[in-house]
C-alpha cells in the first residue's frame, strides 16, 4: 500500500514540483535563527486571511446584495442562522485584526529596514497588499447596507468627484447609478467577495515567493548569507520546519486567544470595529450627526479634513500611501536595522509613529479647530518623516552592524 | 557606545512624555454634549440576559405597551418564547394577540408604516436593534426622562430626547413627573461644600431636576425603574438573541487557545533545544 502511494507520489513528483516547492516555501528554506516577536506579524496576518476566507464563503451563502434586503439578511444571519452570529463576528473581528496585524508588520518593517535592497519588491508587494485591503475592507463595509455603510461609502465616492473634468462621470461609474443604490451594492459585493480576494491571494503568492528568493531579514540587520557552512546553509539560520513554524505557533496561539476575546465580548469593539449607527438600515434622508470611518482608516481621513480642499484632500490622502511605495529609495542609511541607525531615524520613526496614532484618534471624533490644527501638524510630521528621510538617513552616524547574528 | 544610547532613550522618552500630554489636553478639549442631551450623564444600565423572570416581564411590558406601534421585524414570535423559557402555549395564549400569527412569523407590528406616520408625524421606529444603535444606558435613561410639558403637542417632553414624537405611554403606570428645583449645596474650589461663617452649608437655588407628583402613578419610583430595567434587558436581549450564548461560548473558546497556547509552547522549547546545541 504505502509502496503505491510512494509510486503514485513519485510519478506526480517527475511532472510537478511537489516536494521542491514544498521544500523551498514552507519546510526546509532558512530563516534567520534569531529574531523577535516583531517577526510574528506576518504569519499572523496570513492566519488572519484564511479566516476572512473561510468566513467569508460561508456569509456568501446567508447574504443577499440587493437594496431591499441586504441589511435584513445581515440580521437573518446573526438571528435565524445556526452559528451564523460566529460567521460574521469572526468576519468583522478579523476584518480589524488583519489591519492590527498588517500595521504592525508594516511597522517591523520601518524599524528594521526590511524594504532595503534586495527587499525593494518584497515592500512593494506588501504595499499593493495594503492598498488591495483598503479597498476591501472599504467595499464590505457597504454590503450590511447600514448607515454607515450608506454614508461613508457617499463620502468616499465622492471624493472621486473632486477629480477635475472626469470626476462626476468617474463617480457616476463607481456608483453606477445616480445615487448610492441596489446596483452599487451588488457590484460592490461582486468586487469584495471574487475581484479583489483573487488579486490579494495573487499578490500574497508574489510577495512570498519574492522574500523567499531574497530571504527573510532579522532584527540586527545582520546579511546571514555572508556565512554560509559546507551545503551552503547560512550558519545563523534554522529550517522554517519545525522550528520557525513551532514560534509562530506560539504566537497564533496568543493572537486567536485575543481573537476570541474580541469576538466573544467586544464584537463592536466599543464602537471602532461595528460602528453603532450601522445597526441602522441605510437611509438617503438622514445624514447621521457624525459620519466617521472604521479605526483602519481613521489617520487618512484626518489627513483628509485636515486639507480644506476636497481636490487637496484627496491628493494628500493618496500621497500617504502612495510615499510608502518608495521608501526603499528614500532611506539611504548604510544599516538596515534602527538598532544601528542614528538618533535622527529613531526620532523620526518615534514621530512617525505617534502622528499615525494622533491621526487615528482626530479621524474618529468631530472637527474642533484645536484638532483641526493637530491634524495638520501630524500630517506635516506624517510626510516629513518620507521626505526628509533621504536627509537624516544619509548625515547620521551610525553604530556597526556585527557579522554574525 | 552604550552610554550613547541610553541618554537618547532618555531624551526619548521625555519626548513621549510631551506628546502624551498634548493628547490628553486634546482629549479633556473633547469634552462635548453626550448622548442623554439635557439629562447629562446616562444612567448606567448592566444587562442580565441569565435572568429569565427579568426578560419575560421585559417581553410582557412591551408587547403590552410597545409592540401597538413599535415593531420587531427582525425577531421571530416562536424565537423570543423559547429563548425567555416561555412555554409556547402560554406565550401565544397571553402575549400574542393576533391568533393567526404562527411561531416562525416575524414581529412586524400591526400598524402600517403610512397611516403611522400621517397620526405621529413620524411613523414609529422599528425597535428590534434599538438597544444597538442607541445603547442600553440610553434607552433605560429616556424611558425615565419624560417631564410635563404643556407646551407640547402630547403635554410632555423628554430630558434625553427633547421634542421627541412619543408620549409617555407608561405615564399611568410612572404618574406625573416635573421638572422641579431645589436647593443644592455649593461646591466650593476644593470639591467639598462651601460654608458659612457659621458653619451652615451654603445652598443655591438649581432646576431641571426629575420629580414625580407623590401617588400620581400606579407604580412607585423603585416598581417603576425596575419595569423599565426589565423592560431595556428585554431590548438588549432583542438586539443580538445570541448575546448570552456568545459570552457563554467565549470562555470555553479561551480556555482552548490558552490550552493551545501552552502546548505549542512546550512543544517549542522542546525544539529550542536542539539548535542551541
Amino acid at each position: 500500500m504505502s509502496e503505491m502511494v510512494g509510486k503514485l507520489f513519485g510519478w506526480v513528483n517527475s511532472r510537478l514540483p511537489v516536494s521542491n516547492t514544498f521544500e523551498r516555501h514552507l519546510s526546509k528554506h532558512p530563516v534567520p535563527s534569531k529574531v523577535n516577536f516583531w517577526y510574528l506579524f506576518g504569519a499572523l496576518a496570513s492566519v488572519v486571511l484564511i479566516i476572512q476566507i473561510v468566513s467569508g464563503i460561508w456569509l456568501i451563502m446567508p447574504y443577499s446584495n440587493t437594496e431591499e434586503e441586504a441589511f435584513a439578511s445581515i440580521e437573518y444571519i446573526m438571528r435565524d442562522v445556526d452559528y451564523g452570529w460566529v460567521i460574521r463576528y469572526m468576519h468583522t473581528t478579523g476584518a480589524s485584526m488583519f489591519f492590527a496585524v498588517v500595521y504592525l508588520h508594516m511597522f517591523r518593517g520601518l524599524l528594521y529596514g526590511s524594504y532595503q535592497k534586495p527587499k525593494e519588491l518584497v515592500w512593494i508587494f506588501g504595499c499593493t497588499i495594503y492598498l488591495a485591503m483598503m479597498a476591501e475592507g472599504f467595499l464590505g463595509y457597504v454590503l450590511p447596507y447600514g448607515q454607515m455603510s450608506y454614508w461613508g461609502a457617499q463620502v468616499i465616492i465622492s471624493l472621486f468627484g473632486a477629480i477635475p473634468y472626469i470626476g462626476e462621470s468617474l463617480e457616476l461609474w463607481i456608483r453606477g447609478d445616480y445615487y448610492i443604490s441596489g446596483i452599487t451594492v451588488s457590484r460592490f459585493f461582486a468586487l469584495h467577495v471574487v475581484a479583489l480576494p483573487l488579486v490579494l491571494i495573487a499578490l500574497v503568492f508574489l510577495h512570498l515567493v519574492a522574500l523567499h528568493e531574497v530571504g527573510a531579514g532579522n532584527p540586527e540587520g545582520v546579511d546571514i548569507e555572508e556565512h554560509l557552512d559546507d551545503d551552503g546553509v547560512p550558519l545563523d539560520s534554522v529550517p522554517f520546519f519545525p522550528y520557525k513554524v513551532l514560534n509562530a505557533l506560539v504566537g497564533i496561539g496568543v493572537f486567536m486567544t485575543v481573537f476570541a476575546i474580541i469576538m466573544f465580548f467586544f464584537p463592536e469593539g466599543g464602537g471602532y470595529f461595528i460602528e453603532m449607527a450601522n445597526f441602522e438600515e441605510a437611509n438617503p434622508l438622514v445624514t447621521p450627526e457624525h459620519i466617521a470611518p472604521v479605526w483602519y482608516y481613521s489617520p487618512y481621513y484626518a489627513m483628509l479634513r485636515a486639507v480644506p480642499d476636497k481636490l487637496g484632500g484627496l491628493i494628500v490622502m493618496g500621497s500617504a500611501v502612495a510615499i510608502l511605495f518608495v521608501v526603499p529609495w528614500l532611506d539611504k542609511s548604510k544599516v538596515a536595522s534602527i538598532r544601528y541607525k542614528g538618533i535622527y531615524s529613531k526620532v523620526a520613526l518615534a514621530l512617525f509613529g505617534i502622528s499615525f496614532i494622533t491621526l487615528g484618534y482626530l479621524g474618529t471624533v468631530s472637527v474642533t479647530e484645536v484638532r483641526k490644527t493637530m491634524s495638520v501638524i501630524c500630517t506635516v510630521i506624517y510626510f516629513a518623516f518620507f521626505l526628509l528621510m533621504p536627509v537624516y538617513t544619509k548625515y547620521e552616524k551610525t553604530l556597526e552592524v556585527p557579522e554574525r547574528l | 557606545m552604550i552610554k550613547k544610547q541610553s541618554n537618547s532613550n532618555i531624551k526619548l522618552s521625555k519626548f513621549f512624555v510631551a506628546i502624551s500630554l498634548l493628547i490628553s489636553i486634546n482629549g479633556i478639549d473633547a469634552a462635548e454634549g453626550g448622548p442623554c442631551k439635557d439629562y447629562g450623564e446616562c444612567d448606567e444600565f448592566k444587562y442580565s440576559l441569565n435572568d429569565m423572570a427579568s426578560l419575560q416581564r421585559g417581553a410582557s411590558t412591551f408587547l403590552n405597551y410597545c409592540y401597538g406601534c413599535h415593531s420587531l421585524q427582525y425577531s421571530r414570535w416562536g424565537r423570543v418564547s423559547k429563548d425567555l423559557q416561555i412555554p409556547e402555549e402560554i406565550f401565544f395564549d397571553n402575549l400574542v394577540f393576533d391568533k393567526s400569527i404562527k411561531p416562525g412569523d416575524l414581529m412586524i407590528g400591526s400598524m402600517s408604516k403610512e397611516q403611522s406616520a400621517q397620526w405621529f408625524g413620524v411613523a414609529p421606529p422599528d425597535l428590534t436593534l434599538v438597544s444597538r444603535v442607541r445603547g442600553d444606558d440610553w434607552i433605560y435613561s429616556y424611558l425615565r426622562a419624560y417631564y410635563e410639558d404643556s407646551s407640547k403637542q402630547y403635554g410632555v417632553n423628554n430630558l434625553v430626547y427633547p421634542g421627541t414624537a412619543m408620549p409617555n405611554v407608561l405615564m399611568a403606570l410612572q404618574g406625573n413627573q416635573k421638572l422641579v428645583c431645589k436647593d443644592v449645596p455649593v461646591i466650593a474650589k476644593n470639591g467639598g461644600e462651601k460654608r458659612d461663617d457659621f458653619g451652615n452649608t451654603i445652598t443655591k437655588e438649581k432646576c431641571g431636576y426629575l420629580k414625580v407628583d407623590e401617588g400620581s402613578g400606579e407604580l412607585n419610583k423603585e416598581e417603576f425603574d425596575s419595569l423599565i430595567y426589565d423592560l431595556t434587558n428585554f431590548l438588549v436581549y432583542v438586539g443580538e438573541p445570541a448575546k448570552a450564548e456568545r459570552e457563554r461560548m467565549g470562555w470555553y473558546v479561551i480556555f482552548y487557545f490558552l490550552i493551545f497556547t501552552a502546548l505549542s509552547a512546550l512543544l517549542y522549547r522542546e525544539y529550542h533545544k536542539d539548535y542551541h546545541k
